[in-house]
C-alpha cells in the first residue's frame, strides 16, 4: 500500500530564500502526526505544498501515489479561524456545505444528501441544529473551529490537515477539539500544525519538526523545551 | 405636475426609471460580491478605465465616420478588457497588484482624454457618461441594459454557491477542485458589465457609490449573502426612485442626486449603528441563544 504522503528530496524557495531544503519523509495511512517548528520554519509552506497550492522548486510529493491535486479528492484542510472576516455574510450550514463543493451539480444547488451529511458532521463536532442558520462570524473561537472541522469531515477525507486548531480557543474548547481528534485517530491520516506541543504530545504518534528541513521524532524523544515553545538543537531529549 | 403624473406622461422619465431598475438589479447582486470580496479598488479601476473605450468609440464615430462604434459598446469592451487584465495581474503579480491596478486606472482615463481631445465637436455623450444622465437612455439602450441584466442573473443563479465560497475561502474552493482562477475572472467580468450598466445611470465618476453603497448598507442588516443581495437591490431601486423624483422637482442632475442620497443614507446608517454588523441577524442570534 502506498504512503499517505511521500516527500522525496523536497526543496522550496521563495524568491531566492530557501524555506525547505532537501527534505524527505513518509507518512503512513492512519497516522496522527504533530508538526512543530519555529515561526518562519516552513510549517505552513509544507502544508501548502502537500495541498498542491505551491509547487516544489525541486523534488516530489505524492499523495497516495499521485502528485497533489491530480488524484481523487482526498485532502481536507482546517485553517485558523482568525483569518476569516467576522463580517462575512455566511451561515454555519453554508460553511459546512462548502465541504461538498466537489459534488455540486452544474446548476449550483446542494442535494438533500449533502445537507444530511453536513448535519451529521455538525452533530459529530457538537454543534446543535439551532446554530445552523447563525452567522459564522458570530460564533466563539471554539465553535468556529469545530465548524471548520465539520466542513473538513463532510468531504470524507483520507488526510486531514489542521493549522493550529487550538490557537484561538479557550481551554474547554481545546480539550473538546483534542477529544474529537482522538476519536478520529486511526480512521484517517491527521497532520496537525501546533505550537501547543505540551498537550498535543499526548495524542500524536509522531512529531515532525520543521525548520528548513524535516526531522521525524517519536513523542518520547522530543525535548520538553518544545512544549513551552523553545526551539533549539539538539532536538532529541538526551537522557 | 407631480412626479407620478410626469412618469405616466413623459416617456423619457419612464425609460429613465426602467434603466434605474435594470441597473439596480445588478448593482445589488454584483455590488454584494464586490463588497464581501473586498474588490472595491479593483472595481474603481475598471470603472475609470471605461473612459478609454468611450473616448475611442466617440473618436471612431465622429472623426472616422464609423457609425456602429457607439460609446456604450466602447464602454463595455473597455470594462471587460480591464477586468481581464486586472484578473491576470491578480493571479500572477500579487506583490504589486495595487500599484498595477492604479496604473490601469490612469492609463484608461488618459487614453479616453486623449481620444476625446482629437474628436471634433462638443461631446454631450461624454458629459453624460462622466456625470450620468438617466434621461438620456434610448430604447435600444434599454434593450441592451435588460439583456445584460438577464446574462448577469442567469450566471449568478448558476454560480452563486461557487462565488460565495470563492469570496469566503479561496483555498477551500481550490481544495474542492473548483476552477478558482476562472471563477475569479468571471466575477470580475460580471462586475465590469454591472459597472457599464450603472454608468448609464450615474456616470463614471459616481458609479462606485451605486455599486458599493446599497450592498454595504445591506451588510449592516443581514449576515446572509443572498439576503444581502435582495436588500441591496431594494435599496438601489429606492435610491433611483427618490433620486430621480428629487432631481425632477429640484431640477438637479439625476445621477448626482441618486448618488448623493445613497451616500447620505450610508453615512447615516454608519452613524446610527457605529459598532453594529448585521443588526437583524444579531437580534435573531440573541433570540436563538435565549431559546438554547
Amino acid at each position: 500500500m502506498s504512503a499517505a504522503v511521500a516527500v522525496k528530496n523536497l526543496s522550496f524557495y521563495y524568491q531566492k530564500m530557501a524555506i525547505l531544503k532537501e527534505t524527505s519523509f513518509q507518512i503512513q495511512p492512519g497516522e496522527f502526526i504533530g508538526i512543530i517548528g519555529p515561526n518562519g520554519g516552513g510549517k505552513t509552506t509544507l502544508l501548502k505544498l502537500i495541498m498542491g497550492f505551491l509547487r516544489p522548486s525541486h523534488g516530489t510529493i505524492e499523495i497516495f501515489g499521485n502528485p497533489p491535486g491530480t488524484g481523487p479528492q482526498q485532502l481536507a484542510y482546517v485553517p485558523q479561524t482568525v483569518r476569516f472576516d467576522p463580517q462575512f455574510p455566511i451561515s454555519v450550514l453554508e460553511v459546512v456545505l462548502s465541504g461538498r463543493l466537489a459534488h455540486l451539480p452544474w446548476y449550483g444547488r446542494y442535494s438533500q444528501k449533502d445537507k444530511q451529511l453536513a448535519g451529521q458532521a455538525l452533530q459529530k463536532v457538537g454543534i446543535s441544529e439551532s446554530f445552523y442558520q447563525q452567522a459564522y462570524g458570530h460564533l466563539s473561537g471554539g465553535q468556529a473551529q469545530r465548524v471548520l472541522i465539520a466542513r473538513a469531515l463532510v468531504s470524507d477525507p483520507q488526510i486531514l490537515l489542521l493549522d493550529e486548531p487550538t490557537a484561538s480557543v479557550d481551554s474547554q474548547a481545546e480539550s473538546d477539539i483534542y477529544h474529537l481528534l482522538n476519536e478520529l485517530k486511526g480512521t484517517m491520516t491527521i497532520l496537525m500544525v501546533t505550537h501547543n506541543l505540551k498537550t498535543a504530545i499526548n495524542y500524536v504518534q509522531r512529531v515532525l519538526c520543521v525548520q528548513g528541513n524535516v526531522v521525524s521524532l517519536k513523542p518520547e524523544e522530543v525535548c520538553e523545551h518544545f512544549g513551552i515553545g523553545l526551539y533549539h538543537t539538539p532536538l532529541i531529549n538526551l537522557k | 405636475m407631480s412626479f407620478l403624473e410626469a412618469i405616466m406622461t413623459n416617456s423619457l422619465l419612464f425609460s429613465a426609471l426602467l434603466a434605474g431598475l435594470a441597473a439596480s438589479i445588478v448593482s445589488g447582486i454584483i455590488g454584494s460580491y464586490v463588497v464581501v470580496k473586498r474588490i472595491v479598488f479593483i472595481s474603481g479601476s475598471i470603472a475609470h478605465s471605461v473612459l478609454g473605450g468611450i473616448g475611442f468609440c466617440l473618436w471612431l464615430e465622429r472623426a472616422k465616420g464609423i457609425t456602429w462604434a457607439s460609446p456604450l459598446l466602447g464602454a463595455l469592451a473597455a470594462a471587460v478588457l480591464a477586468a481581464l487584465i486586472i484578473g491576470w495581474i491578480h493571479l500572477n503579480y500579487r506583490q504589486r497588484e495595487d500599484s498595477v491596478i492604479a496604473a490601469i486606472w490612469s492609463i484608461g482615463m488618459a487614453a479616453g482624454v486623449l481620444f476625446i481631445s482629437q474628436t471634433p465637436g462638443f461631446n454631450v455623450e461624454l458629459t453624460n457618461f462622466l456625470i450620468g444622465n438617466i434621461l438620456w437612455v434610448s430604447t435600444s439602450d434599454l434593450y441592451i441594459l435588460f439583456g445584460l441584466d438577464f446574462i448577469v442573473l442567469i450566471t449568478v443563479l448558476c454560480f452563486h454557491t461557487r462565488f460565495l465560497i470563492i469570496c469566503f475561502d479561496e483555498e477551500q474552493a481550490q481544495l474542492q477542485g473548483l476552477p478558482v482562477n476562472f471563477l475569479y475572472i468571471l466575477l470580475l467580468i460580471l462586475t465590469a458589465i454591472s459597472i457599464v450598466l450603472l454608468i448609464e445611470v450615474v456616470g463614471v465618476i459616481l458609479v462606485m457609490t451605486m455599486l458599493t453603497v446599497p450592498a454595504a448598507i445591506a451588510n449592516l442588516l443581514t449576515s446572509r449573502l443572498s439576503r444581502m443581495m435582495w436588500i441591496a437591490v431594494g435599496l438601489s431601486i429606492l435610491f433611483c426612485l427618490i433620486g430621480t423624483g428629487a432631481a425632477f422637482h429640484l431640477d438637479w442632475p439625476a445621477g448626482a442626486t441618486i448618488a448623493l442620497i445613497a451616500g447620505i443614507t450610508y453615512v447615516t446608517a454608519l452613524v446610527l449603528f457605529p459598532h453594529s454588523q448585521s443588526i437583524l441577524h444579531k437580534k435573531n442570534d440573541i433570540k436563538k441563544t435565549a431559546c438554547d
